[in-house]
């Protein structure tokens, strides 16, 4: 590692650097605002470095600063500054000392850059364990008892997780005898290759990411910790979090081809059809809007599996602008639900919403929006979205997963549209409607959201055009 | 023949213990059983020539892990709990997933004959020994990594600072 080698790590190094600058800054002076816009600049001047890292640079074997690792750690600092924005306004006066929400949620934003700069189950490893240790406290920040539970449930499994994936790495490891990515996939061809511990190593490791990712049938916590953390974070924790972790499965998949693999290609197939007909037919059964969100995601995640089993360069295009369209609708939807929580709970219930349209127009509209987008309305993001992932699925031939993703599509627009009607429905008795104003940040932010969600679902091109550049250079 | 009766020997203690360990309904006596059975672990590793992992057992898991426990049933004084219904799920979903695990490692080690391949296959390691091999690796190839835990350990402090204390002094 020389000096050399630095210098593509500058963005890292900057978002490490402002959670210490934070902290050090706490014990001199505690201020919400300070610590709030010392994270806003420390995420966006990391940000603007991202461009400063020309071509492909492979730093030691770790780390690999390609343009598909600078674009996954752009869209991860857009949305921890999203995340960022929201939470300043949601946490005043629901806990003292909110100044450490912004260190641990910097601290897990870096851990999730990492992984989407992996090349190496090391870096992967650690950059997990960055990420989850900060959620399992920001998750239980608030500290009432919801909180607590959900921080609580997510720690036991997270760390169960983790355990199984050592496990699978550990089998990888002695099989391979490697733990780097790209040489590993030499290893996995070589002679007297012993085929079945590859393929448990790989079933550990897949239930280990599998967690993370909340597919079923590794789901069960899912509802859970939607519900019970703060909604900034759980907008966190739907995003950023997932988002890193998929970048890597994705990677690590582009260079150890599945393909050669049929029951692990199998294996992946039903794990998706599992997660959308889980996730879809557990979300009809939901009052609450937060749990409907988990469930929905637990979907979402099933869909963007179809395109990560389809073959070639297009699953990267349909994975990536998938999870583009899904970042800006899930920060949306649970962007509206931090703006009407009251101070005593969050405004989850269905019920909280009934006729939001006569009293809050605007905002009724924004949620409308991304419960549209979710479902895959054309003129919506996640309509262009759904439809690369069709084509992707289509282009590899997979009609069975292609027509389950059509079946579970149905299913989940009845559970969106059902939302949509109780926001247009006559008033009822809700205390979240006495919510006084909404704050400013939060409502600009929830617009610029709502703009972006709709020129993607109209003028899709621009992005296309920058992922197509992106996977030329893989 | 010495050294298989010690491994029969080891593999069924640890065996005993790991069922003793959930099955006691008093959290100390879980925790005093838990400390003998990492000895016996330490142990397995000492005959595998793991010497190094041998001494972190017994350090860091019989020492301070399992003292860290005994203090928290100490303080928290569980004196209901220790006779309360346990909070475990449906037992035939655990023994679903035990089978499959255990069938999943006998079919994967089932060939596993030949030694971890890769730059550290068991000649090597016999002639520079456990410790130094790792010592080596951890601070030449993998120094970024491990100084990079730090974070991980700097985010679990202010982690459980931050939920530990519900007012810190401004």
């Amino acid at each position: 590692m020389t000096l050399n080698d630095l210098a593509p790590l500058i963005p890292l190094m900057v978002i490490a650097v402002s959670s210490v600058i934070i902290m050090l800054g706490i014990a001199f002076y505690r201020s919400r605002a300070f610590s709030g816009l010392l994270t806003l600049a420390g995420i966006a001047v990391a940000f603007i470095t991202l461009f400063g890292v020309q071509g492909t640079r492979q730093v030691t074997s770790l780390l690999i600063l390609d343009d598909y690792a600078l674009f996954y750690i752009g869209l991860i600092l857009a949305a921890s500054f999203v995340v960022a924005l929201l939470s300043s306004d949601y946490l005043e006066g629901r806990r003292e000392n909110i100044e450490e929400f912004y260190i641990l949620l910097l601290l897990s934003t870096l851990g999730s850059s990492v992984l989407a700069a992996s090349t190496h189950f090391v870096s992967f490893f650690i950059g997990l364990e960055i990420l989850s240790v900060s959620l399992y406290a920001l998750i239980a920040y608030t500290r009432n008892e919801l909180n607590i539970e959900a921080g609580v449930k997510y720690l036991v499994l997270a760390a169960a997780s983790s355990a199984f994936l050592l496990f699978g790495i550990a089998l990888l490891y002695g099989e391979t005898g490697t733990m780097e990515f790209s040489r590993m996939s030499s290893g996995i061809s070589a002679q007297g290759i012993n085929k079945g511990m590859l393929l448990t190593g790989f079933a550990l490791v897949l239930t280990g990411v599998g967690f993370k990712l909340a597919v079923a049938p590794f789901h069960m916590w899912t509802p859970d910790v939607y519900e019970g953390a703060p909604a900034p974070v759980t907008a966190f924790v739907a995003t950023v979090s997932k988002g890193g972790v998929f970048a890597l499965l994705l990677r690590y998949f582009i260079q150890v081809d599945m393909h050669a693999y049929p029951s692990l290609f199998g294996a992946v197939a039903f794990i998706a059809v599992a997660s959308m007909f889980a996730g879809n037919l557990l979300a009809l059964l939901q009052k609450n809007i937060k749990r409907i969100l988990a469930y929905s995601s637990i979907a979402h995640l099933g869909y963007l599996l179809v395109a990560f089993l389809a073959g070639g360069v297009m699953r990267v295009t349909a994975v990536t602008f998938y999870l583009v369209a899904y970042f800006i609708t899930t920060l949306g939807a649970f962007g509206v639900v931090t703006m009407l929580s009251g101070k005593e709970r969050d405004a989850d219930a269905v019920e909280d919403y009934q006729g939001l349209f006569r009293h809050r127009p605007w905002l009724a509209l924004i949620f409308s929006a991304m419960l549209f987008s979710l479902a895959g309305i054309p003129l919506t993001a996640g309509f262009i979205g759904k439809f690369y992932i069709v084509a992707a699925g289509a282009g590899s031939a997979l009609w069975l997963l292609v027509i389950m993703l059509v079946i579970n599509s149905a299913i989940g627009l009845y559970y969106y549209l059902r939302i949509i009607v109780v926001l247009y429905a006559q008033p009822g008795h809700s205390e979240v409607s006495a919510v006084s104003s909404l704050p400013l940040t939060g409502s600009l932010v929830l617009v610029l959201l709502t703009v972006l969600l709709l020129w993607l679902g109209v003028y899709p091109e621009p992005l296309i055009e920058m992922i197509h550049r992106m996977t030329m250079r893989f | 023949m010495l050294a298989e009766g010690i491994f029969i020997y080891l593999a069924a203690a640890i065996t005993i213990l790991s069922v003793l360990v959930i099955t006691r309904k008093n959290p100390v006596h879980s925790v005093i059983t838990m400390l003998v059975l990492f000895f016996h672990i330490a142990a397995l590793y000492v005959t595998l020539n793991a010497e190094f992992l041998a001494a972190v057992q017994v350090i860091v898991y019989a020492g301070a892990i399992l003292v860290l426990f005994l203090f928290v049933i100490l303080l928290l004084n569980l004196k209901e709990e220790a006779v309360a219904r346990r909070y475990v799920g449906p037992w035939p979903l655990g023994l679903m997933a035990a089978v499959g695990l255990f069938l999943a490692i006998i079919v994967s080690l089932d060939s596993f004959v030949a030694g971890p391949k890769g730059a550290f296959t068991t000649e090597v390691i016999k002639a520079e020994t456990n410790t130094k091999a790792l010592g080596k690796i951890l601070f030449t190839e993998y120094l970024y990594p491990f100084e990079v835990v730090s974070i991980v350990l700097l985010v679990a402090i202010i982690g459980a600072i931050v939920l530990a204390k519900k007012r810190l002094r401004s």
